[in-house]
C-alpha cells in the first residue's frame, strides 16, 4: 500500500469488478432481450403520442412520486385441466374425490363414453355388408343409448356442459350435441368457452411442493393435459390492479427507464389497464371518452370530485376558461364543476394528451413467458 | 501519520505548511466558497420542494417548479455543487499536505473549478427547463456532464502532479481514499454519461447501469472523500496514530469492491441473480462497516468525539456516527423482507439525506472549519467562531431528525403498501416527510450560517485593507468620531 501506481491499478481493478457485475453483466443480458413473445406475437415499441408522453412524464419528474414496478408476491398454483385423460378411474384417483364427483368431471367422461360408443357404432356400420354383424351393431347402439342417458343424468346446466365438452376433448356432430344438452349451433361466446375450457382440480392455495405429486401423475399416469395458473395469495400489487409482476421486458422500449423512487402516489405499472381495460373478446384496449376525461380532470385538479389526493394540480397542461352558470361547453372542452366554485372548461394541451397516451401504454395485462398473468383468489375476485 | 522517506532515494525536500497553504489558497478557497453557495441552493430548493409536497397547490402553476424537477435539482446542487466543490477542494489541500508539497499548477485548478461550477449551473438550468435524463440520483443533462468531466480532469491533473511530485516510503490511508475518489469520478460519470445519456442503451438495460452509477457516486465517490477526511482529522486532532493500517486497507478495498453493488431494491425488474448478488454484497458490507468503524473508534478510544471541545472533532464524530448508521442500513438491505418493506418508502431518501448531510456535509464542514483559516495564515481564525457552532448544531439536528423520521416512520408507509386493506397510504407516506421537513429547515439554516461565515472569512482576509470588512471597520470609527461618511 505504499506504491502509488499500485494503488491506482488496484482502484481501477476494484472498480472494474462492480462495473462488470452491475453494469456489463446485467446490462448485456437485458440489452439482448428479444421482443418476441412466441406464437408470432411481439412486444411493440411505444410510438407517437405515447412516446412524447414519456418525455412529459420525465421532464415533470413524475417518477419521484410514482413507481412503475409491480413487484412480486406470494402465490399458489391452480391446476387447470384442459383435457382429461382416457382412463376415468386413474384420473379419478389423481384428482381426488372432491373434484372427481363434480358434474363437469362426470359429464366429461360421459361425453367421452358417448364419443366412444358413437365411434364403435360408426365403425360397425362402416363395414361391408357381408362383414357386418347386426348383433354387434345392436350392442353398440345400446351402449350409445346408455351413454347418452348417463350424459343426461348429470344436470342440464349449459355452461357446465360446455366446459365438460371442452375438457373431454371430443367432437360431436350438431345433432348429437343437441341430444346431449349442448347447443347444436354454438355462438362465438360458446365456442370460446369450449376452446378455453378449464377444469380446476386445486383451489389455488397450494405451493409447488403440495401439487408436485399430482402434476407428475397427471402427466405420466393419467395422460391429462393441464396448465398451472398462479393465484395470488399475498400479492398487494395484483390485489391493487396489476395482473402480473413487472419484468425487464416491460422497459424494453423505454427511452428512459423511469422505475420510480417512492410510492407517494400509486404505482403506475397498470395505469393503462385502468384507463382503457382490455376487451375480453379481442384483447384490444377499450378507450372511452369518459375514462379519458376523468384522467384529464384528475390531472387538472386532483381533488375535483372531492377525492383525497395529494397530487399537485397540473393546470399548466391545459387551456382553461371560466364559464357562466348557464354557458355551454365548446367542442373538445371538458367541464369541471367543483362545489360552489365557478364552472371551468378545460382543453388538454398536446402535452396533456401525450401524457394520457403514455399512461395508457403502461400495462401489465398481457402475459409474458417469464411473467404469466396472475389470478385473484375466487373469493376476492367475487368481491 | 508519520511519513518516512525512502533511504535509497532521497525525496524532494518537504515544503513548509505555510507555503503549501499559500499555494492552495486561491483555488481551494474558491472551491470552498462555491460549495457554500451550492449548499444554500441545495437546502433552499430542498425546503421549497418539501413545501410543495406538503402543500400540493403551492406554486403549482409554474411548470419549472414541479416537485420532481426540484428534487432533481436539489440532489444535483448538493452532489455536484456542494459535495463536488468541497470534496475537490479538500482533496487538493489534503494531498498537498500529505505529500508535503505545494499544490502543482493552481491556475489549472482554477480553470477546472470554474468549469466545474459552469457545469453544475448548466445542469440546474437544464433541469429547470426539463432536460434531466430521468434517472433519480443522476440527473445531469449531457452538456453539463461533459463540462463537469473536463473540470474534474483539470483539477485531478493538478492533484496527480502534486501527488507524484514527492516520493514517500508510506502512503497515509487518506491518500488511498483520495486517489480512489479522483479515479472513480470520471469512471462513474463517464459510464453514466455514455450509457444513459449520450448513447443510451435500451430502456431495460438502463436500470442496472443507473443503479450502479447512483450507488457508486454515493458510496465510492462521496464515501472515499468523507472517510479520507475522517481518517485524516480524527488522528490529527486527537494527536494519535491511526489504530491500524491493516484495518484501514481492508476497509478501503472492501469499500471499493462492494460500493457499486449494494442497495439494489428487491423489487427491481432485473435478472434475479443481480438482485441476489446485490443482497450478498450488502451483507458483505458489514466488513467495511467493522473495518472502518472499529479502526476509527479504536483510534479515538477514550476521547469523546461529539462531546469534544474541538469543533472539528465534533463534526467528525457526528459524521462517523452517521456513516455507521447508513452503513448499517446498507447491511440491512441484504434482508429481502426488510428491503421489500422499505424499498418504495421515504427510508431510502432519508438514508441518502443522512449520508449527504449527516456524514459527508458534516465531514466537510468540520474539515473546512479547520482548513479555511489556515489557508490565510496560522494566526487567522473565523470571524465569528461562535456562530460556526450553529452549523454543527443545526446540521446534526437536521440529520438526526431526517434519519429518525426515515427509519422510524417509514415502516407505517411500507406496511400500508403491503396491506391492501389500508386506505391511508398517502397519509402514512407523508408522515415521515412532514417530520423530516424540520430537518431540512435546519439544513437550510446551517448552510446559510456556513455561507455567511465563509463570506466573512473571505471578506476579512482576502483583499487586505481593501476588503469589505476592513472598509466597514474603517468607516465605523470615522462615523463614531463624526468624521466623513
Amino acid at each position: 500500500m505504499n506504491k502509488a501506481p499500485w494503488i491506482f491499478l488496484g482502484v481501477l481493478f476494484a472498480l472494474s469488478l462492480s462495473w462488470w457485475g452491475m453494469v456489463y453483466g446485467p446490462a448485456s443480458q437485458v440489452n439482448n432481450l428479444s421482443a418476441e413473445l412466441g406464437g408470432g406475437a411481439a412486444l411493440k415499441p411505444r410510438v407517437g403520442l405515447a412516446k412524447q408522453g414519456e418525455q412529459v412524464y420525465r421532464e415533470n419528474g413524475c417518477y419521484y412520486c410514482h413507481t412503475r414496478i409491480a413487484i412480486g408476491g406470494t402465490f399458489g398454483y391452480e391446476i387447470q385441466i384442459t383435457q382429461l385423460g382416457d382412463d376415468q378411474q386413474i384420473n379419478e384417483e389423481v384428482v381426488g374425490e372432491d373434484y372427481s364427483t363434480q358434474p363437469v368431471f362426470k359429464k366429461a367422461y360421459a361425453y367421452k363414453a358417448v364419443a366412444k360408443a358413437t365411434d364403435a357404432l360408426k365403425a360397425e356400420q362402416a363395414k361391408k355388408p357381408e362383414e357386418r354383424d347386426e348383433a354387434k351393431i345392436g350392442d353398440a347402439n345400446a351402449t350409445l343409448i346408455s351413454a347418452k342417458a348417463k350424459a343426461g343424468a348429470h344436470g342440464d346446466d349449459v355452461e357446465v356442459n360446455l366446459i365438460a365438452y371442452g375438457v373431454s376433448g371430443v367432437n360431436f356432430e350438431p345433432d348429437l350435441r343437441a341430444q346431449l344438452g349442448l347447443p347444436a349451433e354454438m355462438n362465438t361466446n360458446q365456442v370460446e368457452m369450449v376452446s378455453n375450457a378449464r377444469f380446476p382440480v386445486t383451489d389455488g392455495s397450494q405451493k409447488w411442493e403440495d401439487i408436485e405429486g399430482i402434476v407428475r401423475k397427471l402427466k405420466d399416469k393419467a395422460g391429462a393435459q393441464f396448465k398451472l395458473q398462479p393465484v395470488a395469495k399475498e400479492w398487494p400489487d395484483v390485489q391493487r390492479g396489476a395482473r402480473r409482476q413487472s419484468v425487464s421486458r416491460d422497459f424494453l422500449f423505454d427511452a428512459h427507464a423511469m422505475v420510480g423512487v417512492m410510492r407517494v402516489g400509486p404505482d403506475l405499472s397498470s395505469q393503462g389497464s385502468k384507463i382503457a381495460p382490455l376487451d375480453k373478446k379481442n384483447g384490444v384496449p377499450v378507450n372511452t371518452i369518459e375514462a379519458d376525461n376523468k384522467f384529464y380532470k384528475h390531472l387538472y385538479d386532483p381533488q375535483w370530485n372531492g377525492e383525497s389526493s395529494h397530487m399537485p394540480p397540473f393546470r399548466y397542461l391545459f387551456r382553461e376558461r371560466t364559464l357562466d352558470e348557464d354557458a355551454l361547453a365548446g367542442s373538445g372542452e371538458i367541464i369541471i364543476e367543483k362545489g360552489d366554485a365557478a364552472k371551468v372548461a378545460i382543453i388538454p394541451t398536446a402535452k396533456a394528451r401525450a401524457l394520457l397516451a403514455y399512461m395508457k401504454s403502461l400495462r401489465t395485462d398481457k402475459s409474458l413467458p417469464e411473467a404469466p398473468l396472475v389470478n385473484l383468489p375466487k373469493q376476492a375476485s367475487a368481491k | 501519520m508519520s511519513e518516512n522517506t525512502e533511504n535509497n532515494a532521497p525525496p524532494a525536500p518537504e515544503a513548509k505548511p505555510e507555503a503549501i497553504n499559500a499555494s492552495c489558497r486561491l483555488p481551494v478557497l474558491f472551491l470552498f466558497f462555491s460549495a457554500a453557495i451550492w449548499a444554500v441552493q441545495a437546502s433552499a430548493a430542498g425546503v421549497l420542494g418539501s413545501l410543495k409536497l406538503h402543500v400540493p397547490g403551492f406554486l403549482a402553476d409554474c411548470p419549472y417548479l414541479t416537485y420532481g424537477r426540484m428534487q432533481a435539482g436539489v440532489w444535483v446542487a448538493f452532489l455536484f455543487g456542494f459535495a463536488g466543490n468541497a470534496g475537490l477542494g479538500l482533496t487538493l489541500w489534503m494531498l498537498s499536505r500529505l505529500r508535503g508539497m505545494e499544490l502543482a499548477r493552481p491556475g489549472v485548478v482554477m480553470a477546472g473549478a470554474v468549469m466545474w461550477n459552469i457545469g453544475v449551473t448548466a445542469a440546474l438550468v437544464g433541469i429547470t427547463l426539463g432536460d434531466q435524463p430521468g434517472i433519480a440520483g443522476y440527473e445531469l443533462p449531457a452538456y453539463s456532464s461533459r463540462v463537469l468531466l473536463i473540470g474534474q480532469a483539470l483539477i485531478a491533473f493538478s492533484a496527480i502532479l502534486t501527488f507524484f511530485s514527492r516520493r514517500h516510503k508510506q502512503l497515509y490511508p487518506s491518500s488511498w481514499y483520495l486517489i480512489a475518489s479522483l479515479v472513480a469520478f470520471p469512471w462513474i460519470v463517464g459510464t453514466a454519461h455514455w450509457l444513459l445519456v449520450e448513447t443510451p442503451v435500451r430502456g431495460a438495460a438502463q436500470i442496472p447501469v443507473a443503479h450502479w452509477a447512483v450507488t457508486s457516486l454515493q458510496q465510492i465517490w462521496l464515501g472515499c472523500i468523507g472517510l479520507a477526511s475522517l481518517i485524516y482529522f480524527i488522528p490529527k486532532i486527537t494527536q494519535r496514530e491511526l489504530y491500524s493500517r491493516q484495518w484501514a486497507a481492508f476497509g478501503f478495498w472492501m469499500l471499493l469492491i462492494l460500493g457499486g453493488w449494494v442497495n439494489l431494491n428487491s423489487g427491481s425488474p432485473l435478472p434475479v441473480w443481480s438482485v441476489k448478488l446485490s443482497q450478498f454484497a450488502s451483507m458483505l458490507f458489514v466488513f467495511v462497516l467493522v473495518a472502518v468503524g472499529w479502526n476509527l473508534c479504536q483510534t479515538a478510544k477514550g476521547v469523546p468525539l461529539i462531546g469534544s471541545e474541538d469543533l472539528t472533532l465534533k463534526f467528525m464524530g457526528v459524521s462517523l456516527v452517521s456513516w455507521l448508521v447508513v452503513s448499517l442500513y446498507t447491511v440491512g438491505n441484504s434482508m429481502a423482507d426488510w428491503n421489500g418493506l422499505l424499498q418504495f418508502t421515504y427510508a431510502g431518501t432519508a438514508m441518502r439525506q443522512l449520508f449527504s448531510w449527516g456524514f459527508f456535509a458534516m465531514a466537510m464542514f468540520g474539515a473546512i472549519y479547520y482548513v479555511a483559516p489556515r489557508l490565510f495564515g496560522s494566526e487567522v481564525d473565523w470571524a465569528c467562531s461562535g456562530t460556526y457552532k450553529w452549523v454543527f448544531y443545526l446540521t446534526a439536528f437536521g440529520a438526526a431528525v431526517v434519519g429518525l423520521a426515515g427509519l422510524g416512520l417509514s415502516y407505517g408507509h411500507g406496511d400500508a403498501l403491503t396491506n391492501v386493506e389500508t386506505l391511508e397510504v398517502v397519509k402514512k407516506a407523508l408522515m415521515p416527510m412532514r417530520i423530516a421537513f424540520m430537518g431540512e429547515l435546519a439544513f437550510l439554516g446551517a448552510s446559510l450560517i456556513f455561507l455567511c461565515s465563509m463570506a466573512c472569512l473571505l471578506f476579512r482576509n482576502c483583499c487586505g485593507e481593501c476588503s469589505p470588512m476592513s472598509l466597514i471597520r474603517q468607516c465605523c470609527p470615522a462615523k463614531a468620531e463624526g468624521g466623513a461618511e
